[in-house]
């Protein structure tokens, strides 16, 4: 059976993160983000929302233990800030309801959702440059950089928040992930 | 979605188990979540429980009648009276957090004087999952009786809804015969209309709350909302019949939600905002005016403190 666990970076909606992928049946964990990465054994690392990125603990260790890692809100930016993209504050923050565009329609998280998807998002910061390797693979009105994704080392992020139940195919997303996992 | 019938087997053994020949207590809000864990473990254990209910003042038009009707088949309910105390207590208190506290302290004490009264060794309650994680956040403080178990030295917690989310306790509510009133119930905060109400608690503005939201949960019931409800948030002028009045703003708000952990703003078609509008205005006549509000959560949250 597949294990993929929840790194909780303090965010509101981490607890949903783990119930969407217990109701689909996933072995899954939530385990904090001062975890070391040598006690990480799970097949594949969901990286949550949080409110301060001076507070992600180990999560850019987790980004080199060579498993699938789908990071969420802040768990995005954290990749993007870590890897050598760019993370600001956007223009106009994106709250609740917002259309994603989605520019990769090939892209094993999000492509199955093109053209467009209706998702619930939460965030005043957003990624501006997405790092070397990945693709941008969704946009928005309200933010440009809505989910990116390097395939070749399975590291993948939305903007937006999947886990609520206001996102109308959030589940399709974490079904996506385990796909990738497995 | 947890397995009904096993959950509620394997709770009622639990808790039979963990209070044993001892005595428990519940405090009963009449929402949900209480509702739910009194009647599993009045099930288990029968007088072994008292339920406590305490009438704040800050609660619904009708709830403490309802509930007395309700869980009449409890002989050990207690209702306790406590109108004034609690009114005493918020006086003058302007600040969300603080009139929290207040009410959560004396809420305590209430509570304490009949834990001591039948010599309780246990505790049961009604928290669900997202409790846990909301209290360990910043979000806000979050229970009544948090600082319950401080006070009065208990054998032991009981929390058999611990790990279910709210439409779970709702599948458990409804196998558990809890009348449609409280298993399809709109979540009502602990706090009660004190959140409804910005600024100081008083008597005049809680009258108001509490006309107001029974009107907006009588006009909306055909949109089921997941929380409908009035808050009273402040002072503008109007003119009624000729003469200006410098009345109450009432704010309307109605949201659909899953979990309540995000929630959308329910269109509502003019007629109904209108007839709204004009029972709150015309049944009050220190109301000015009636607002409806459009905003989703995030960024705002359903409660108005």
């Amino acid at each position: 059976m597949t294990r993929i666990d929840v790194v909780d970076n303090h965010g509101q909606f981490t607890h949903l993160e783990q119930r969407a992928l217990r109701d689909m049946g996933v072995d899954v964990e939530l385990i904090d983000n001062t975890t070391p990465p040598e006690d990480v054994t799970a097949d594949g690392l969901v990286l949550s929302g949080g409110p301060d990125m001076d507070d992600i603990g180990r999560c850019p260790d987790y980004l080199d233990l060579d498993v699938p890692v789908f990071g969420i809100c802040l768990g995005m930016q954290l990749i993007a800030a870590e890897l050598g993209g760019r993370v600001g504050s956007g223009d106009y923050g994106g709250y609740a309801d917002v259309t994603v565009e989605i520019t990769d329609e090939d892209d094993p998280l999000v492509g199955s959702l093109a053209p467009e998807t209706r998702v619930w998002a939460s965030h005043a910061d957003e990624v501006k440059e997405v790092p070397e390797g990945f693709t941008r693979t969704g946009t928005s009105d309200v933010c440009g950089v809505e989910a990116m994704s390097d395939t070749d080392r399975d590291l993948y992020g939305v903007q937006w928040h999947p886990e609520v139940s206001h996102t109308a195919e959030g589940e399709e997303v974490f079904e996506n992930f385990l796909a990738i996992c497995e | 979605m947890v397995d009904v019938d096993s959950f509620i087997e394997e709770k009622k053994d639990e808790i039979a188990a963990a209070v044993g020949d001892g005595h428990a207590i519940i405090a009963l809000s009449g929402g949900v979540d209480s509702s739910t864990a009194a009647a599993l473990a009045y099930e288990s254990i029968g007088d072994q429980l008292t339920p406590v209910y305490v009438d704040t003042g800050l609660m619904r038009k009708g709830e403490t009648d309802e509930i007395r009707e309700t869980f009449d088949y409890m002989d050990s309910l207690r209702i306790v009276e406590a109108q004034d105390r609690f009114l005493d207590a918020l006086e003058g208190e302007t600040d969300p957090e603080e009139k929290r506290h207040i009410i959560g302290e004396q809420f305590i004490r209430e509570f304490e004087t009949v834990a001591k009264e039948v010599d309780a060794d246990y505790l049961v309650q009604g928290t669900i999952y997202p409790d846990r994680i909301e209290s360990e956040g910043t979000i806000k403080s979050h229970h009544n009786v948090g600082g319950l178990p401080d006070v009065i030295d208990f054998e032991g917690i009981v929390e058999p809804m611990r790990d279910l989310y709210k439409d779970e306790v709702r599948e458990v509510a409804r196998e558990l015969d809890l009348e449609e009133i409280i298993s399809e119930r709109m979540p009502f905060p602990g706090p009660g209309l004190a959140v409804r109400i910005i600024g100081e608690v008083t008597e005049e503005k809680l009258e108001v709350a509490r006309e107001a939201n029974h009107v907006v949960e009588e006009e909306l019931e055909e949109y089921e909302p997941w929380q409908a409800l009035a808050a009273v948030i402040g002072k503008a002028t109007g003119v009624k019949g000729d003469n200006r009045v410098h009345g109450w703003v009432v704010a309307v708000r109605s949201v659909e939600s899953r979990d309540g952990m995000t929630a959308r703003a329910q269109e509502i078609d003019w007629q109904t905002l209108q007839r709204i509008q004009s029972r709150i205005t015309g049944e009050n006549d220190n109301v000015a005016r009636v607002l409806y509000d459009v905003t989703h959560k995030p960024p705002a949250t359903i409660e108005y403190e």
